[in-house]
C-alpha cells in the first residue's frame, strides 16, 4: 500500500471519529433537553447519563449498515472511494458545527448523506445519486416524522393532564420527574445503538476497500471502542446551545409534558426502525416537544423557532452536500488537495468554535435564556452604555 | 403507497403506545395518591394495588423497548 492511501485512510478515520463526536454533542439535546429544562436532571448529571448510555449502546449493537449511503448513492455504479467519504464527512461536520453555533437541531444522518451525495455528484456525476431515494428517505421523513411524534406526544399529554388534573401539582411534577428520567434514558440508549454504528460502518468499509480488512467481516473491536467513546465524549460535552433551543426555546415544558415527549420520541424511533425505515432522532424529538407544548392548555409554542428549525432540516441535506462537493472538488488535486481540504476544515472548525465563545452556552447558563444569540446585545459597548 | 402506509402504521402504533404509557403512568400516580391514608386513618389498599399494577405495566413496556433495542435478544 502506498503512502498516499495510508494518509487518506488515516485522515478518514480521524474525520469519521470527529463526525461521531459532533453527532454525539449535537444530539445530546434530543434525549436530555426536556429533562434539563424541567429540572428532572441536573445538566451535568443528564449529559453523564446520556454519554454513558450512548457508550453502552455502541457496544450493544454493532450491526452496521451494509452500504455507507443507505441506498442514496448507486453504489453498484459508483465506487465510494476514501476521498468521497472524507469530503462527505467534512461537509457533515461543518454543517453540524454551523447549526450548533446558531443553536438549531439538525439531523446528523441527513448531513452525512448530504455531504456524501454532494461529493459523489462532483466526483462521479449526477448518475451516481438515486434522487427517488433522496425524496423518500430524506425529504418526506423530514416533513412527516415531527408530525407523527408530535401527534403521539400531544395525545399522551392530553391523557395525562385529564387524569392528574385533580391532583396536587407538586406531587404530579415530582411523580413525572422519575418517569421522565427513564424515558429520556431510553431515547439516549436508542441513540447509542443507532448512531455510533454509522461511523463504525464508514471506518470498516474504508478499511475493507483499501485491503486493510477482509471483505465481509464486521467492525473490529478497536473500531467499536473508539466509535463508542467518540460519541459518548461528544454527548458528555453537551451541545448546550441546541439543548437551550429544544428545552426552552420551543415551549415552556413541565415534567408531565417532558415525560409525554420522551415517551412519544422513544416509541416513534423504535417503531419506525423496526418497520424498516429509521426516522431522524432530531426531527422526532423536536416534533414531540412541540406536541407536548400544544398538549397543555394555555401553553404557547414559539412557531418562529419551530419555523427556523424546519428550514434548518430542509436545507441540511443540500447545504452539507454543497460543502461536501467543494471538498471533493479540491481532493481531485491529489494528496496535496486532500491534505489542503483537511487543513481548511480544521481552520473553519476553529473559527466556528471561536465565534461560539462570543456568547457561550454552558451547563451553568443553559436554562437562563430561550435563544442562542451570536452577538449578545449586552456585550456590545454601545448597548452596554445605553443600558447603563 | 408503501411509504404512506408505513407512516400511517408508525403513526398508529406511536400514538397508541405513547398514549398507553401516559395513561398508565398518570393513572398509577393518581391511584397511588388516592390510596394514601385519609382523615379517618384508613388506607385504600385496592387503589394502591391497582397503582402498582399500572406502574408494573409501564415497566413491562420499558423492558419490551429494551428487548427491541438490543439485537442480542432477538
Amino acid at each position: 500500500m502506498d503512502i498516499a492511501t495510508l494518509v487518506i485512510v488515516g485522515l478518514v478515520i480521524a474525520v469519521a471519529l470527529t463526525f461521531d463526536f459532533t453527532n454525539g454533542f449535537h444530539d445530546t439535546a434530543n434525549a436530555m433537553a426536556t429533562s434539563i429544562a424541567t429540572g428532572a436532571l441536573k445538566p451535568k448529571t443528564a449529559v453523564i447519563a446520556a454519554g454513558t448510555l450512548n457508550l453502552i449502546g455502541a457496544f450493544l449493537s454493532t450491526e452496521v449498515a451494509k452500504t455507507i449511503s443507505g441506498g442514496l448513492i448507486n453504489e453498484e455504479a459508483v465506487s465510494i472511494g476514501a476521498e468521497f467519504i472524507l469530503a462527505g464527512l467534512i461537509g457533515a461536520i461543518l454543517w453540524n458545527l454551523i447549526t450548533w453555533l446558531v443553536g438549531l437541531p439538525s439531523s446528523s444522518s441527513h448531513a452525512l448523506f448530504g455531504g456524501l451525495v454532494g461529493a459523489v455528484i462532483v466526483g462521479a456525476g449526477v448518475q451516481g445519486v438515486n434522487f427517488g431515494v433522496v425524496i423518500t428517505k430524506i425529504l418526506i421523513p423530514a416533513l412527516v416524522s415531527p408530525v407523527v411524534a408530535g401527534l403521539a406526544a400531544f395525545i399522551a399529554c392530553k391523557l395525562i393532564f385529564a387524569i392528574v388534573r385533580k391532583m396536587d401539582e407538586s406531587k404530579v411534577i415530582d411523580g413525572f420527574r422519575h418517569g421522565q428520567t427513564i424515558t429520556a434514558c431510553l431515547v439516549a440508549l436508542s441513540h447509542g445503538t443507532n448512531d455510533a454504528q454509522k461511523t463504525m460502518g464508514i471506518i470498516t468499509l474504508t478499511l475493507i476497500s483499501t485491503g486493510l480488512q477482509a471483505s465481509g467481516t464486521g467492525p473490529q473491536l478497536w473500531v467499536v471502542a473508539v466509535c463508542g467513546f467518540a460519541i459518548a465524549l461528544g454527548t458528555y460535552m453537551g451541545g448546550w446551545r441546541v439543548i437551550r433551543t429544544l428545552g426552552k426555546g420551543l415551549t415552556e415544558i413541565t415534567t408531565p409534558q417532558g415525560f409525554a415527549a420522551e415517551a412519544a420520541s422513544a416509541t416513534t424511533i423504535l417503531v419506525s426502525s423496526h418497520l424498516g425505515f429509521a426516522l431522524s432522532t432530531t426531527q422526532v424529538c423536536s416534533g414531540s416537544i412541540i406536541g407536548s407544548g400544544l398538549g397543555k392548555k394555555g401553553n404557547k409554542v414559539s412557531w418562529a423557532t419551530a419555523g427556523r428549525m424546519l428550514i434548518a432540516w430542509l436545507i441540511t441535506f443540500p447545504c452539507a452536500g454543497a460543502i461536501g462537493a467543494i471538498a471533493c472538488a479540491i481532493t481531485k488535486f491529489g494528496l496535496y488537495g486532500t491534505v489542503g481540504v483537511f487543513i481548511a476544515f480544521v481552520v473553519l472548525a476553529f473559527v466556528i468554535f471561536r465565534l461560539s465563545r462570543r456568547n457561550p452556552v454552558t451547563a451553568h447558563n443553559v436554562n437562563d435564556g430561550k435563544e442562542v444569540k451570536l452577538n449578545p446585545v449586552a456585550a456590545h459597548p454601545m448597548a452596554a452604555g445605553r443600558a447603563a | 403507497m408503501d411509504v404512506v402506509m408505513s407512516f400511517v402504521a408508525v403513526l398508529a402504533v406511536a400514538v397508541a403506545v405513547a398514549g398507553a404509557i401516559g395513561l398508565l403512568y398518570a393513572s398509577g400516580l393518581r391511584l397511588w395518591a388516592a390510596g394514601a391514608l385519609d382523615s379517618s386513618g384508613n388506607a385504600h389498599l385496592g387503589y394502591r394495588i391497582v397503582s402498582v399494577l399500572c406502574f408494573s405495566a409501564c415497566a413491562v413496556i420499558v423492558l419490551f423497548a429494551l428487548w427491541l433495542m438490543i439485537p442480542a435478544f432477538h
